[in-house]
């Protein structure tokens, strides 16, 4: 048990200076980077804890989620490399109250409160695995679809947003001309 | 005993923490969504801890590990859809430009 709160505390220090990292770099690249380092280091504190299945999925996704989200700050932003030194910020003050007043509530919560006793044991990973498809495919295969399905609609969405809409009228224009 | 769920707990929390300042004091779409990210890794940080740690026997909490992981996943897509539109429509995704959105 003390290797495990060892390695999760070296673990969750990274997810947070990465964190740190995300918003005090001006290089947008570097920013998409650290995220990536930063929910990598959370897959990690996964993997301490024994969920391995979840912990190689988050490393997986977060992996390839950040790399569109770094090519995307390439095509969006006006100073990718941050070499303006650019602020990129708005009411600072404000923001930093908030994240401190939203943290320290979560601390209070989790140190004030009585957690009862803590299993020492966890199922092996085959068991994991095992169980939890007998979960997906069980009792929670409504949720399951339902998040199947979420992910299809948003796909489909994003996609319709993210077309270019033809100007009719001009179109019409055209066509009369012609 | 609980010095490992703490440990766990106050991570998450600190990471919640870093995001809420992430995606409130951003301009830009995408560094706010960077945020929002931040926010639901603490979750996720914080419902592995409870599984592992109060109920190992019960599969529900990773069933919500992974309803977690969706609302990223669309998070992403839709926020990334939203980006390209505005781009195209004013060639930039500051959200400091965007006032014309509001009601």
């Amino acid at each position: 048990m003390g290797a495990q709160a060892f390695f999760l505390a070296v673990f969750g220090l990274a997810a947070i200076g990465f964190g740190v990292a995300v918003f005090r770099t001006s290089s947008m690249v570097r920013s998409a980077l650290a995220l990536l380092f930063s929910q990598t280091a959370v897959g990690c504190m996964f993997l301490v804890m024994q969920t391995e299945f979840l912990g190689v999925l988050q490393i997986m996704m977060m992996a390839t989620e950040m790399s569109i989200m770094a090519i995307f700050m390439v095509m969006f932003m006006m100073d990718p490399g941050g070499l303006g030194g650019m602020d990129m910020t708005h009411q600072k003050r404000f923001s930093i109250g908030a994240g401190v007043v939203a943290a320290g509530a979560a601390i209070a919560v989790a140190l004030l409160a009585d957690w009862g006793a803590v299993t020492a044991q966890a199922p092996d990973a085959a068991m994991q695995t095992r169980e939890l498809g007998h979960e997906l495919l069980g009792r929670s295969m409504l949720i399951f679809e339902t998040a199947g399905v979420t992910i299809l609609t948003a796909m489909i969405a994003a996609t319709a947003v993210a077309i270019p809409v033809q100007n009719l009228a001009s179109k019409d224009d055209k066509e009369v001309s012609q | 005993m609980t010095a490992v769920l703490i440990v766990a707990l106050v991570t998450g929390a600190i990471l919640f923490g870093i995001g809420v300042y992430g995606a409130l004091s951003q301009t830009n779409l995408v560094m706010i969504m960077m945020g929002v990210e931040l926010v639901l890794a603490g979750a996720l940080v914080n419902l592995v801890a409870f599984w592992r740690f109060l109920h190992p026997e019960s599969y529900s909490g990773q069933m919500f590990v992974l309803v977690v992981m969706t609302v990223m996943a669309v998070e992403m897509a839709v926020g990334f859809g939203v980006a390209i539109a505005r781009f195209r429509a004013r060639g930039s995704v500051e959200m400091e430009e965007a006032e014309d959105l509001k009601g």
